[in-house]
């Protein structure tokens, strides 16, 4: 017995990319449709420049198309003014960067609470939360640091800690291991791939390295701005 | 020769060394103690202290933003306080030089001088005619002296010679201290002092007072015989014009009339009917308030309202630019950390908020510092004795330092605007690219 196919939480559908720079259009993404089911660890490959960030940039809310369509759990996030997106990013989206971008003169646990400042938590409620993802990506005792008292890859964990602290549906990480060492790149793969599995996130991540792309449920291929027919789910 | 010169060295560095290092350590204790009085330095403090313990809100993220660069906040701010600690001396100058006394007797009180010069007196024949003038109560002459009391050698306070019974009619606010105006009136040789001066130069009544003549050549000798107090200036000394006119062989002038007005209504008239009724006569009159008078007699003082005026707009423009500047930098600096808010999901408005609060808190503070600076300052300093009573009060009002608080906020307002659009216009993607 066949079980019904999940209701997909990112519908993108010939979503196209081009950038005008005086006389010559760059086109970033060209007709690019994909679906991706809630609790999916997407892998995103391809060659530098092929549009891997513009995609990723489009499907968390903080970059526009030039044609097509991305829905992310029914709402198409092009119809969005930008302080509508601003609101939507908070509750529905946490980000993970290359180089962690964390607030330098905040501690980790402040860089984490940051994003509960725009929900309508009490202090304690903040604090608690703040508490629990630091726990969950194993930095409970280090939250009083700040982010040069720290690794990369404790950097990297309280990034992700701040990225699901406000409970989002998905989470994008663009090369979210390209500035860490093998050990550390393991750490946080692991903690991403738990998402996916335990608490039931969606994960679209952005990589070069083939074998961070091994913790991912599937890859897309990006070749010049369109999707590769890839090995498909696993 | 060689090991000689190397002992000479040797010897050398030890003498100096410990010198040195006196040096060095002197600096790192004032280092340490302008740490220690810098209220960023508290103010940071207790901020990290109520975040550890509360977690971080809106106004905490503030603060702990402005002074993630120590210095740079601690100079801006600085800046801001000395110029409008600056800025609020300069209106309170402009204030002491033009405002006319608060005291209702003083815009009663008109002065009549030789249209040509100050130092030009006028014939002392003009007395009835100025007397006849409708709106006239009381009119005395009034001489300035410019004597130095004993072996002084600059004039730290006025006298003048005045025909006391008239002028008892003119000087209508204070009080006799001490004495009886009737023994002035009485004796030819007595003066009538303020408390001020007195006290000064702790006399008492029946002392005597010399003076050495620096516009007339002669002295003064005379007899302290009442006291003045509560007055705009309790530091004159009056004495009879009829002594001054025997001891310079009665040349028949005096140097200025002092006249009294019935109402403040009428000022304006009598100012001009005195000046019209010697027109075209060998001495010309130019008639002003007591103020203006003062302001004329301080010499020099022609256009400072508009020199003040200029200079402060200076200062204005000075810390405008330098405020705009510093804010722009200091956000520039933090264009990447800022799109990842604005990733985080802070919208533009809150961003605008955040930069605004920042530079009007550091400006705020400033002001602070700055106008509070100045305010005790001017408050506890002994301005007449500093100035050779060339102004008494100093007074720092609270509708100036409102002025200087408001061109402060103005300030930190104006230099968010910039910074704030450049934010806005910076996409999350532009601002993810910009490096560190
Ligand atoms: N602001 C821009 N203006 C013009 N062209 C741009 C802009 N941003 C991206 N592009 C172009 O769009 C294409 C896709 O860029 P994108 O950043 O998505 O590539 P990528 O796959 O993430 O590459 P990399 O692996 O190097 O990060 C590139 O050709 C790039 O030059
Ligand atoms: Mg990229």
């Amino acid at each position: 017995m066949a079980a019904p196919p999940p209701v997909p939480i990112v519908v993108v559908r010939d979503l196209s990319k081009i950038y005008r720079q005086g006389d010559i259009n760059v086109t970033a993404l060209n007709s690019v449709s994909l679906d991706i089911a809630p609790g999916e660890f997407v892998v995103l490959m391809g060659p530098s420049g092929s549009g891997k960030s513009t995609l990723l940039h489009i499907i968390a809310g903080i970059d526009q198309p030039t044609s097509g369509s991305a829905k992310v759990q029914g709402i198409d996030i092009a119809r969005l003014n930008q302080s509508q997106l601003a609101d939507w990013r908070n509750q529905n989206v946490g980000f993970v960067f290359q180089s962690f971008n964390l607030i330098p003169v905040l501690t980790a646990a402040e860089n984490v609470e940051l994003p509960l400042l725009l929900t309508n938590l009490s202090r304690k409620e903040r604090r608690q939360q703040t508490l629990t993802a630091l726990e969950l990506v194993g930095l409970a005792d280090r939250g009083h640091h700040r982010p040069d008292q720290l690794s990369g890859g404790q950097q990297q964990r309280a990034a992700i800690a701040r990225a699901l602290v406000t409970d989002p549906a998905l989470i994008v990480a663009d090369e979210p291991t390209g500035n860490l060492d093998a050990k550390s790149a393991g750490d946080v793969l692991e903690i991403l791939q738990s998402l996916t599995r335990t608490a039931g996130k969606t994960v679209v991540m952005v990589t070069h390295d083939p074998k961070s792309a091994s913790y991912g449920s599937r890859e897309l291929h990006l070749e010049k701005g369109e999707l590769a027919p890839g090995p498909g789910p696993k | 020769m060689k090991r000689f010169l190397q002992f000479c060295r040797h010897g050398l560095w030890l003498l100096f060394r410990p010198l040195w290092w006196l040096l060095v350590w002197v600096w790192r204790a004032v280092l340490f103690l302008l740490w220690l009085v810098n209220p960023l330095t508290w103010i940071e403090w207790v901020t990290r202290t109520w975040v550890r313990k509360f977690g971080i809100g809106h106004f905490s993220f503030v603060i702990v933003n402005a002074v993630r660069n120590q210095r740079r906040a601690t100079l801006t701010m600085l800046s801001v306080a000395i110029s409008s600690g600056l800025l609020v001396s300069l209106l309170t100058m402009q204030r002491e030089l033009t405002v006319p006394p608060e005291s209702e007797a003083a815009s009663l009180r008109v002065i009549a001088r030789n249209k040509v010069s100050i130092t030009q007196p006028l014939p002392a024949k003009q007395l009835p005619v100025i007397e006849k003038i409708p709106g006239v109560v009381a009119v005395s002459p009034f001489t300035f002296f410019g004597g130095n009391f004993r072996e002084e050698t600059v004039t730290s306070f006025a006298q003048f010679a005045v025909d006391p019974v008239r002028f008892k009619g003119i000087i209508v606010e204070g009080r006799i201290a001490e004495g009886a105006y009737e023994d002035f009136v009485k004796d030819r040789t007595s003066c009538f002092v303020g408390a001020d001066t007195m006290k000064r130069y702790g006399l008492k009544i029946g002392d005597r007072m010399r003076f050495t003549g620096t516009f007339y050549p002669v002295d003064l000798d005379l007899k302290i015989v009442a006291v003045f107090q509560g007055t705009v200036d309790d530091r004159g000394v009056f004495f009879h014009h009829k002594l001054l006119d025997e001891l310079t062989g009665d040349p028949g002038t005096v140097g200025t009339w002092y006249l009294r007005v019935a109402s403040a209504e009428v000022a304006n008239d009598v100012i001009a009917r005195v000046n019209r009724a010697f027109e075209n006569t060998s001495a010309e009159v130019r008639t002003e308030t007591e103020r203006a008078f003062q302001m004329s007699f301080m010499s020099m003082l022609g256009n400072v309202k508009l020199i003040i005026g200029l200079i402060s707009s200076m200062v204005v423009i000075t810390l405008l630019l330098m405020t705009v500047s510093t804010m722009s930098m200091a956000i520039r600096e933090r264009f990447r950390e800022l799109a990842v808010l604005k990733a985080l999901g802070f919208r533009r408005t809150e961003l605008f908020a955040f930069i605004l609060a920042e530079s009007f808190g550091l400006a705020a503070l400033g002001a602070l510092v700055g106008i509070g600076g100045a305010w005790t300052f001017w408050t506890f300093i002994d301005l007449q004795k500093m100035t050779n009573g060339f102004l008494i009060y100093f007074e720092v009002t609270p509708r100036i330092m409102a002025t200087g608080a408001i061109v402060a906020a103005l300030l930190g307002i104006v230099s968010a605007i910039a910074p704030s659009l450049a934010v806005a216009r910076t996409s999350v993607v532009d601002g993810l690219k910009t490096l560190d």
